[in-house]
């Protein structure tokens, strides 16, 4: 199968998950029995409110032209209206995912180094004292509720020892060192999230690498141990990493959500809880889509990137 | 063979305190951790120091002490006695959570894996799309759907959590099916016109045990933390119930004031994490199977 | 001659820190410059320990207690990482295994073996890099197929890659690891032929690591026999196949199936190799037939004589029974009377699993994989399918057995139409067609005991049968009660095959299918499952069709043999006919490449019209490799099927043509040299 008709495919299977995503979230959203006013504004509003809010999300009209006009406007750009605030989604969420997408860029640079340096050294020295170590020190770190680890850096770095800002609100307004000086402790929460998965996932695959017949063969041709690891060993063990973060990205997101929530960072996650709590409808569709959108655009990078690493892939699949 | 059916009970115990010594470390410091959680747990749900919804037991703010070890709330409710209450509302939650989710997940999963086609092609396509949305969007987006009067009840709790799991273990059940549906004794079965229902039981079940017990474990350890999360976010379980999520978000004011508020819950969250993580580390060790982790 | 690498009291040891397991014991032996030298041994035997200690390497679980190897002097084991690589690959290199794995899978194989010229800058004066590849690649045979990844190579391919890779630096001492283990018969031929060629142009030396002693008699100078970590046997091959001094060597030879029409009864090994259950005296002891009390109790070492041999049993003098000259006739048994047919197969054409979604949007449909097969099975007969990987004779069995509905055809059995799905066919037929796999370690749930695997197709064919009955079907196949309850894991690999071959026999099947059910064991134990399935068919007179690569094994059991090659029939003949008179030039190829015990100076023949490619689905499949092809007519027109006494013959060249071959097919056994080539075994009849 050539590379154009694997990525063909592989596209048309995203855009497919896509479309059931909107089905899904619509359907859980808007189409579960029960009316939807009721349980957005509670048992105790008035009707003159629930009214209002019905014509608003045109509640009038049946749930499959509701959705069809939803995803018509989706896919043209138009994200609708914000209830709580009037303003239109498009608006709101730019800046935000702007603000993420920074943010998001900082953690992933941070996360590269904490997650590759660990998980060579690991497999280089298996069961050694470094390795034991290590692994100790991840799973520790796995092991903390993301809020609980975002919590205690900003204790350590802006309450006991106060070299970092604690809130890391940002406006238009603050310079280009301000910006990264605030960004550094939700990016290194979100990296060091990031990388306990991979360090494990890349020390085992690398281990097993280490131990195949190619490795060994590539070891008794007499080249250098160096030369080994990064031309045989390496391209071939980061393809299961390299899944596990394009797959761990969803949970991620989820990340991205909770660190925002913790330094008050002005981003895509903290839009999201504002809506979940004012159950703004428009607003949490928007978001929601738009985070598997990414989700799943990262997988698809994340495929045809093994494909690329593995060029066996190209013709067995 | 007589030495093999003899005493079962003798045999068990003696199996027992031999797997003990072999089994790998890990495994047995998590084990200690999970009993000791558990016994507290236990201990919590009949006794506490001071009533865990209490007012007014002490000075508020007053920080860590003998009679308060990890000090008072904003209004002067024991944090001690809150965490230990606390305790098996967290365990019970998670354990319900997760076992809801990998028997749908199990169950669609095997079948989906082993019969193949079109069942196959649309689960799988139904699983991907839910998996696509991010965990904790997919988990708030369903509490906010499920309205007012079920917000903050355990049962939702516990609903939210299977349905963001079953995807996710009904992939891992899957491929396990599916690699198994290719061993040659899954063969000679369809050779002799076994069903489907029996092929999957009798033949695929009992050799995907291992799989599926290692992700059991994996999902049991992230519950807590999802369950955490959803409270530390305001959506998870009602105030005043202790569910320990819900009580570091609301003593993080008391960052400052008193630390032990926060770290003391939050340490007992990740010792009990820590704990399922080390048990699963030696349970996949000792099944020889490795963790899928995240997706 | 001078000594190459002299290894001399290795002793190497598995495990951790509180338990070390001996794997090699004692081991000494010396290569010479340019000598071909064999090490020979079972599974687990520590042969692939030792030379991979050649290289100075081992894994980090095992550990050299003493000894030395001594290369040009120096002793590799003692030496630091930085002058170990300095050696490895440069003067000394591998040829690994299995090249399908030991090939860098995302790195083109050129520069697979640029880098180990660049690594050891070994590029001779006044060449480019680039010719200095395609130079090797010529060496190996091969087309410049630098720019290809390894998995767009076959395997023969691939491991002509790693044979040049291995000689890129023309190294002293080449160490092959098994190199044409899971290769077809042909493909491994050709390997030998072009090692042993290398080998005259370059003179370098080589320690050949096998479990196939057939294939080293091709090969080696000299044979070091290995059991159990020690060496037993040391001899010129020739001498050793001639006469094998050690009981343990002997078992082995006599296991050996070959094509030269003997038959060797009941003369191979016993039992396994089992390291629990290891004496402090002779390792071999538990299994020899001529041990004493005294051999469980002295360790044997290796004592010279003759000229050039050494032998580790104090007794092998006393043990040496004259070996009655090996030739006897093949069972006069083989069916005179014709019985009714059992089993008949019309115009079978299979393809493979259904197109995906994908490929039925845009129309394509899957090629036929097995085009046109007719084959007829009477009650109580054998009949084998032979063909190389990839030939479509497991698919066939699969359409057989019903686990794939063919794509046209008509299967019957017993004169009923069988449905073409699992689904559609009876209880009763599914009873009376058993499988059983190649693989016995993944053909028993290995979540079950042996009761419970016993029983469970009992249960389901309803078959009444009590505890004394199960016990006496495990005694048929040669194991006793104290089986039952054990786990598929706590048994053998030839008695886990044997309870695959007791669970399809219980519920009293008419036909019995096994797919290559020997090509996972070791020779001593296929020798006795062949011999049990003989006396098998005699007691229950179950027809098998019995599907096999090795014509050695299947001259040994079928009464005739279907001969298959890339999807297509190219002969049906009686066993014996076929092996005197093989006439289609498919099966004269694969005769001539099944080794024979001694050295055969086997050079296969070249294709007639290598650019002349079949037509798919339409020539001879063998178009363009067939040493005999007439023309294009091969590659373009469908053979005819040619009427034999016994059989048929599918080839545009007529039958009276194919009767003469080019040359002889052996030298060594003077019997099949005179059947060779005269009378036809058909004219008779
Ligand atoms: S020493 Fe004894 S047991 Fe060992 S091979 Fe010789 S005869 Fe057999
Ligand atoms: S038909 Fe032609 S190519 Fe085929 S076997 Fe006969 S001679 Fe060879």
């Amino acid at each position: 199968m050539s590379v154009f008709r694997l990525l063909a495919s592989r596209i048309l299977f995203s855009a497919l998950t896509l479309l059931l995503v909107s089905i899904l979230i619509f359907l859980i959203l808007e189409a579960l029995p029960g009316d939807v006013a009721t349980r957005i504004l509670g048992r105790d509003a008035t009707a003159k409110a629930l009214e209002v809010l019905r014509s608003q999300l045109h509640l009038d009209q049946p749930a499959l032209v509701r959705y069809f006009q939803w995803l018509g406007d989706f896919v043209r750009g138009d994200l609708g209206v914000s209830i709580a605030t009037g303003r239109p989604i498009g608006d709101v969420l730019g800046p935000r995912i702007v603000n993420t997408l920074l943010l998001s860029l900082f953690a992933f640079a941070i996360y590269l180094v904490l997650a590759l340096v660990p998980a060579i050294i690991q497999a280089t020295n298996r069961g050694k004292a470094v390795d034991n170590i290590l692994s100790v020190i991840t799973l520790v770190l796995l092991s903390l509720p993301d809020f609980l680890l975002a919590t205690m850096l900003l204790f350590l770095f802006a309450v006991a020892v106060p070299i970092l800002p604690a809130l890391a609100t940002i406006s238009e307004a603050s310079t280009w060192l301000e910006t990264l000086r605030a960004m550094v402790l939700p990016a290194v929460t979100l990296a060091i999230m990031m990388a306990v998965y991979a360090i494990r996932v890349l020390r085992d695959s690398l281990i097993e690498v280490l131990r195949s017949d190619y490795v060994r063969l590539a070891e008794l041709k007499g080249l250098r141990p160096r030369a080994v690891l990064f031309r045989h060993a390496l391209p071939n063990a980061i393809v299961p990493a390299l899944n596990v973060t394009a797959l761990n990205l969803g949970f991620l997101i989820g990340g991205v959500v909770i660190v925002e929530r913790v330094f008050s960072y002005p981003g895509f996650g903290t839009l999201l809880i504002d809506a979940l709590q004012l159950r703004d409808i428009p607003l949490i569709k928007a978001t929601v889509m738009i985070s598997a959108a990414v989700y799943v655009a990262a997988n698809l990078v994340a495929d045809v990137l093994a494909v690329l690493l593995q060029p066996r892939l190209r013709t067995s699949r | 063979m007589t030495m093999i059916t003899s005493n079962p009970a003798r045999q068990l115990f003696r199996f027992n305190a031999g797997y003990w010594r072999a089994t790998p470390g890990p495994f047995k410091v998590g084990a200690i951790i999970l009993a000791a959680h558990a016994l507290f747990a236990v201990i919590g749900t009949f006794w506490t120091p001071y009533g865990f919804a209490e007012m007014g037991a002490g000075l508020p703010l007053s920080g860590a002490s003998w009679q308060h070890p990890m000090g008072l709330d904003q209004i002067g409710r024991d944090v001690f006695s809150r965490f230990m209450h606390g305790a098996h509302i967290v365990l019970l939650l998670a354990f319900a959570g997760t076992m809801l989710g990998m028997v749908a997940g199990t169950t669609l999963g095997l079948i989906s894996g082993y019969v193949g086609g079109w069942f196959d092609e649309i689960t799988q396509r139904i699983v991907e799309a839910m998996i696509s949305i991010p965990f904790l969007a997919l988990a708030l987006v369903m509490i906010i759907a499920a309205g007012p009067t079920l917000a903050g009840e355990p049962v939702l709790i516990v609903f939210v959590v299977g349905l963001v799991y079953a995807p996710r273990i009904t992939r891992i059940a899957r491929a396990a099916a599916m690699e198994i549906a290719t061993r040659e004794y899954v063969a000679v079965a369809e050779l002799r016109g076994e069903g489907t229902w029996s092929i999957v039981f009798r033949e695929i079940l009992p050799n995907a045990a291992n799989v599926l017990l290692v992700e059991f474990s994996l999902r049991l350890s992230y519950a807590p933390i999802l369950i955490g999360a959803l409270g530390f976010l305001g959506f998870g379980i009602r105030p005043p119930t202790p569910e320990w999520g819900l009580m570091i978000s609301e003593n993080r004011n008391l960052l400052i004031a008193s630390p032990v508020t926060v770290f003391g819950p939050g340490l007992g969250l990740a010792s009990l994490v820590i704990g399922f993580n080390l048990f699963t580390d030696g349970l996949s060790r000792m099944l020889g199977q490795r963790p899928v982790m995240g997706a | 001659m001078k000594k190459l690498i002299d290894v001399r009291n290795l002793n190497i040891a598995y495990g951790a820190k509180s338990s070390w397991t001996n794997v090699v014991q004692d081991v000494s032996f010396e290569i010479a410059g340019g000598e071909a030298f064999g090490l020979v041994g079972e599974s687990g035997c520590g042969k692939s320990t030792v030379a991979y200690r050649l290289l100075g390497y081992g894994t980090i679980n095992s550990l050299v207690q003493t000894g030395e190897v001594l290369f040009d002097g120096t002793d590799l084991l003692k030496l630091d990482t930085n002058s170990l690589t300095k050696l490895r690959g440069n003067r000394i290199a591998l040829v690994p295994q299995n090249p399908t794995t030991s090939l860098s899978p995302g790195m083109r194989v050129g520069s697979q073996i640029r880098e180990m010229i660049a690594a050891h800058r070994a590029l001779p004066d006044g060449m480019s890099m680039q010719s200095r590849i395609v130079e090797l690649f010529a060496l190996v045979g091969l087309p410049d197929v630098g720019h290809r990844y390894p998995h767009e190579l076959s395997g023969g391919q691939q491991q002509r890659v790693a044979i040049a890779m291995a000689v890129a630096c023309n190294p002293d001492l080449l160490v092959l690891d098994e190199p044409t283990t899971g290769l077809d018969v042909t493909t491994q031929r050709q390997i030998i032929q072009l090692l042993g060629d290398l080998r005259s142009r370059i003179g370098m030396a080589m320690l050949y690591v096998t479990h196939d002693l057939a294939l080293l008699a091709q090969i080696a100078d000299r044979v070091g026999v290995m059991y159990a970590g020690q060496l037993v046997e040391v001899a010129p091959c020739d001498q050793l196949l001639a006469a094998p001094a050690h009981p343990y060597s002997r078992g082995l030879i006599t296991s050996i199936p070959t094509v030269d029409g003997t038959d060797r009864r009941a003369q191979g090994l016993r039992g396994v190799l089992r390291r629990d259950q290891m004496s402090t005296g002779c390792k071999f002891e538990p299994r020899c037939d001529f041990a004493t009390a005294a051999c469980r109790t002295t360790p044997q070492v290796l004592e010279p004589f003759g000229e050039m041999r050494s032998v580790a049993c104090m007794k092998w003098r006393e043990a040496t029974v004259p070996q009655t000259p090996a030739v006897k006739p093949r069972p006069g048994a083989r069916t005179a009377a014709k019985p009714g047919r059992l089993l008949s197969i019309a115009d079978l054409n299979l393809s493979y699993g259904k197109p995906s979604i994908f490929d039925r949007f845009l129309g394509k449909t899957s090629p036929s994989i097995v085009r046109d097969i007719d084959l007829e099975l009477r009650a109580g007969e054998v009949v084998a399918l032979v063909g190389e990987s990839g030939s479509g004779k497991s698919t066939i069995a699969r359409a057989i057995s019903g686990r794939l509905p063919p794509r046209a055809g008509l299967i019957s059995l017993d004169g009923d139409l069988l449905a073409s799905t699992l689904k559609s066919r009876s209880v009763e037929q599914l009873r009376q067609i058993q499988y059983i796999f190649q693989n016995p370690d993944a053909s028993l749930n290995p979540r079950r005991r042996i009761r419970a695997i016993l029983e469970r197709p009992l249960a389901h064919f309803g078959i009444e049968m009590d505890e004394m009955a199960l016990e006496g079907v495990l005694e048929n196949v040669g194991l006793h009660a104290g089986y039952l309850d054990r786990f598929p894991e706590q048994l053998s690999g030839g008695e886990r095959q044997r309870i695959a071959i007791a669970r399809a026999l219980l519920v009293n099947p008419k036909l019995l299918i096994c797919d290559e059910i020997l090509s996972a064991l070791d020779v001593s134990v296929q020798a006795r499952i062949v011999e049990l399935l003989r006396s098998l068919k005699e007691k229950h007179a179950v027809a098998m069709l019995f599907i096999s690569h090795d014509l050695a094994v299947v001259q040994q059991l079928a009464d005739r043999v279907a001969v298959l090659y890339k999807g297509a029939l190219m002969q049906l003949a009686d066993t014996d006919t076929l092996l005197d008179a093989p006439l289609h030039p498919y099966t004269e190829m694969l005769l001539e490449a099944a080794p024979g015990l001694s050295k055969d100076h086997y050079v296969s023949r070249p294709p007639a019209m290598p650019a002349s490619k079949a037509v798919h689905g339409i020539g001879c499949p063998l178009a363009g490799r067939c040493p005999r092809q007439v023309g294009t007519i091969c590659a373009e027109t469908r053979p005819p099927v040619q009427e034999t006494g016994s059989g048929f013959v599918r080839c545009h060249v007529p039958l009276d043509r194919l009767l003469f071959r080019q040359v002889p097919i052996a030298t060594n056994t003077g019997d099949s040299i005179h059947r060779a080539g005269t009378a036809p075994a058909f004219s008779g009849r």
